[in-house]
């Protein structure tokens, strides 16, 4: 098998989380209240109760098929040659997806903290470490990630408290304001950001007790969810139905924190936290194409393909997109629908009835 | 273990392939020729003194150093003896007394009546002549040589093939000191000294239990160096001795001067600028880590050991943590945590923040510190860069410079680097506040960590130079996914915080009392986890039962 690694349930857990937060705190309060204005919380609990549906999918899906991930089972359940497509179809999406991911992270570092660098500066110098952490395996990430992401929560738990003098709870009313419909549509963003879960149909084979992958899998989907209606509450309690106006609203929150003439200018903890969070996400997703490639062309190791992978995912994200407006437009009107409904729900669950129908793998394992 | 083993033990089999090419093979033979005693190994002596001693004469030609007496045994001329030993590495004292005068001059007293003659001379003198402690017959000249270099005295008696090799060893060796590297303010002073069995014998008398194994072995093709592999059978586990010993049976070096040597040789992480061995010169944090599971390793002529597996988190631990009372320890634990970051990040934190960004500084702060720099013709990267060299200097010239101008350096260095360079306008007062700050928190914590750290704040700074604080950031992830890959004998160098094991965070940042850590550390100590019985929590006695 191309990676060696195993790693337990707990590392599992903070690995699903990671691989959605980051991008989360910043992005999804704007995006999703862009549709539901001050309902995007409501959304928000769609979404996640949305995901659970999709942990559940992928779970079942990989549990059937032991020691073999997404990449390897569409060809015993669709035949050699569709499953083959499929695949591939999978490790376009996770480097097209790793793609948007860095340039998301560029332009914010860009935008805000550091405007007369060249992105490509930034972008570079992320995915050189993320490439040599994935160089490393699944383990080495695995235990960064142990390290960083309990800082990470905890710092978002201490500056949402610090924030806490600016914010206007009634804000988030009133509830319903147009309607059911733009709470469901804001609900498409944010579920085909938590149901990046489905990552777990490449994980399972590698966990030490798979077993326990539907708890792994509920518990990091509702610790997401937990946190990113956290987000969106506080961003919404401080800007009202405006949230949408600005690019980070997580960000921007963080700016209005002034405590005791001391506590103020703290966007430099949500720059430690951005790069540090996305540097597991990339790893992440960048693991997964890589890990996929080989076993899609069945090498023995994925390292050769680290590098090539890599230059792939970085040269994509320079040519996506033109400006910051585009690559928000795209997230915001495409990638919603495009994720959720090819890659995250469609080709699973045919994948799911297909094997139910023909009755391949078995739930033992 | 297994599955920490299992990578570890598929790299050694790579490194043994690598080692078997021709080029390699050839070197070693090489070695092999020129100085183990293969041939010697294989040769017996003769049962004719003077050819026994014409032999070893010529194998230790021009060793001036190598003492031959030879004499009669019980004023008797028929029987010829001869003792070969070197000079200063023999207790003079012992030989003087308990060989030859017991052979020459005591010998005739204990005859009584029963005649001395060639054949029952040898026998007589091991049974009854030798009042030495330790004797041992060997027809083998390998053996006899190897004995005489150690130190041994060796008694060749004439019309025998064979030799008796008498314990003597007993050279100018130093006192058990103080350590001077490693200091507490309480607990146990003694140091490890450079004669190995001394070194041991600080351990056997720590823990006075069979289980206490030593294992002995010589490396180095040249220097033959006693090399003693240490661990506490039932407490260790097996596979890490086996591990450890193969290793270092795969070494082959014509020296071993000190630890280092092995370390290099037998580490997992040979390109990492981290240790993956720890060593030490004390011998009560030697036996900690046995008791926790530790292999030792001890080496004659050094006195370090080292010690593995090694864990990050040792680098914030110190042997008085376990002596003191568990919330000093605790506090004083955390403040090395924080040492250790200060260490590693205060100048490219300093030069980001001055360089690029300005506003995370509360105002007057600001104005004075630009105050202080508007003299300053550099910009803040190269200030800092500069100083931090500077106090390289300082510390480095600190080690190698003669006692007698101690003082000298100390008041050129605080002088001119600080006050003069301030007062010249070469540097800000706050660069050398920074610099002083992280010279002297690199101190607080273990030293062998400490090295590894200051060389990583060169490229740290050089980042923030030009990256600001993302470059920072970045550097500080580089070294941290860095950190996570590195292993020492299988076991994950970050452990027990990734991969976490809760249990083992009692002794992480905080030391929690004696009678809260009742297991020894999971990934090291699993053959046997169990340290103490539960409940030992003291109590106050019943109210009832006042005195």
């Amino acid at each position: 098998m191309p990676e060696v690694g195993k790693i337990d349930s707990k590392q599992a857990i903070l690995l699903m989380v990671i691989m959605v937060l980051p991008t989360g705190f910043l992005f999804v309060a704007a995006v999703t209240a862009h549709l539901a204005r001050q309902d995007g919380w409501i959304s928000i609990l769609l979404a996640t109760l949305v995901a659970l549906l999709i942990a559940w999918l992928a779970v079942s899906l990989g549990l059937r098929f032991p020691g073999k991930t997404l990449f390897q089972f569409a060809e015993v359940i669709l035949g050699r040659w569709p499953g083959k497509v499929v695949a591939f179809l999978y490790i376009w999406w996770y480097i097209h997806m790793n793609a948007e991911v860095l340039r998301q992270y560029g332009s914010l570092l860009v935008a805000a903290f550091m405007p007369e660098t060249p992105i490509s500066v930034f972008m570079l110098l992320i995915m050189a470490i993320a490439a040599y952490a994935v160089r490393n395996g699944l383990e080495v990430f695995s235990r960064v990630n142990q390290l960083i992401l309990p800082l990470i929560l905890v710092s978002v738990v201490i500056l949402n408290i610090l924030a806490a003098p600016e914010m206007n709870i009634k804000q988030i009313l009133p509830v319903f304001e147009h309607g059911a419909v733009p709470v469901v549509k804001g609900a498409v963003m944010p579920a085909a950001w938590i149901g990046e879960i489905i990552t777990m149909t490449v994980l399972i084979p590698y966990l030490n007790k798979a077993k326990e992958a539907y708890r792994i899998a509920v518990t990091a989907t509702l610790i997401t969810g937990f946190f990113m209606l956290i987000t969106q509450l506080v961003d919404i309690a401080i800007f009202g139905p405006i949230t949408a106006a600005w690019l980070f609203p997580g960000l921007d929150g963080v700016r209005m924190i002034h405590l005791a003439n001391f506590l103020e200018r703290l966007e430099p903890v949500v720059m430690v936290i951005w790069v540090a969070g996305v540097l597991v996400k990339i790893s992440v997703f960048y693991w997964a194409a890589a890990l996929g490639s080989a076993q899609w062309l069945e090498l023995k190791d994925y390292k050769p393909l680290v590098l090539p992978v890599g230059v792939i995912i970085y040269a994509l994200s320079i040519m996506a997109h033109d400006s910051l407006l585009d690559l928000f437009a795209f997230l915001g009107m495409f990638w919603g629908p495009y994720a959720l409904t090819l890659f995250i729900v469609g080709i699973p669950l045919l994948l799911l009835i297909v094997a139910v129908i023909r009755g391949q793998g078995g739930s033992r394992h | 273990m297994a599955r920490f083993i299992k990578p570890l033990r598929s790299r050694l089999l790579g490194r043994r392939k690598s080692s078997s090419g021709k080029d390699n093979s050839s070197q070693d033979q090489a070695v092999d020729n020129a100085f183990s005693n293969q041939e010697l190994q294989n040769q017996d002596l003769s049962a004719d003194l003077q050819a026994n001693l014409l032999h070893i004469k010529e194998i230790l030609s021009d060793c001036s150093d190598v003492v031959y007496r030879e004499f009669d045994f019980a004023q008797d001329e028929r029987i010829k003896l001869a003792i070969i030993y070197v000079d200063g590495m023999v207790d003079k004292m012992q030989i003087t007394s308990q060989i030859m005068r017991s052979l020459m001059l005591d010998a005739p007293l204990v005859e009584q009546g029963e005649e001395f003659t060639r054949a029952r001379a040898l026998t007589l003198i091991k049974k009854r002549l030798l009042p030495v402690q330790q004797v041992e017959e060997t027809n083998n000249l390998g053996k006899v040589i190897d004995a005489v270099l150690s130190g041994d005295t060796v008694l060749l008696v004439d019309g025998h093939a064979c030799a008796i090799i008498n314990a003597s060893r007993g050279w100018e060796s130093r006192k058990v000191e103080e350590s001077q590297t490693e200091m507490v303010v309480r607990g146990p002073r003694e140091a490890f000294v450079e004669t190995i069995r001394v070194n041991l014998s600080l351990l056997r008398r720590k823990i006075k239990n069979p289980n206490l194994k030593i294992e002995t072995m010589r490396l180095g093709e040249v220097t033959k160096t006693d090399v003693a592999v240490v661990y506490i059978k039932g407490i260790v586990n097996d596979k890490l001795v086996t591990e450890v010993k193969e290793r270092l049976n795969r070494i082959k070096i014509d020296a071993i001067l000190e630890t280092g040597y092995i370390e290099e040789l037998i580490e997992d992480n040979p390109w990492s600028p981290f240790c993956s061995l720890n060593h030490t010169e004390r011998p009560d944090r030697v036996a900690a880590q046995l008791l926790e599971g530790r292999v030792a390793i001890l080496v004659d002529g050094t006195p370090y050991a080292l010690t593995a597996p090694l864990l990050f988190v040792e680098s914030l631990q110190t042997p008085e943590d376990y002596y003191q009372r568990w919330p000093i320890s605790s506090a004083t634990r955390l403040l090395r945590l924080f040492t250790l970051i200060l260490s590693l990040l205060a100048p490219s934190l300093y030069v980001a923040v001055i360089t690029y960004h300005h506003e995370m500084l509360p105002t007057a702060l600001l104005l004075s510190l630009a105050a202080q720099r508007e003299v300053v013709p550099f910009p803040a990267f190269i200030e800092a860069f500069g100083m931090e060299v500077a106090f390289e200097i300082l510390r480095e010239a600190g080690i190698r410079l003669p006692r007698q101008v101690g003082q000298a350096v100390s008041i050129v260095g605080a002088l001119i680097i600080g006050e003069a360079a301030v007062r010249a306008g070469l540097v800000g007062a706050g660069t050398v506040i920074v610099v002083a700050l992280t010279g002297i928190a690199s101190f607080a914590y273990c030293y062998s960590a400490s090295i590894s750290i200051r060389l990583l704040r060169f490229p740290l700074l050089v980042l923030a130079g030009t990256l600001g604080l993302y470059g920072v950031i970045c550097g500080v992830l580089t070294i941290l996914v860095h950190l996570a890959t590195l292993r020492s004998f299988g076991v994950p160098f970050l452990s027990p915080v990734a991969p976490l094991s809760a249990g083992d965070l009692k002794d992480v940042a905080v030391r929690v009392p004696w009678w809260a850590m009742l297991h020894r550390p999971r990934l090291i100590g699993m053959a046997n986890p169990q340290r103490e019985a539960g409940g030992l929590k003291p109590t106050p006695p019943p109210a009832g039962r006042k005195q």
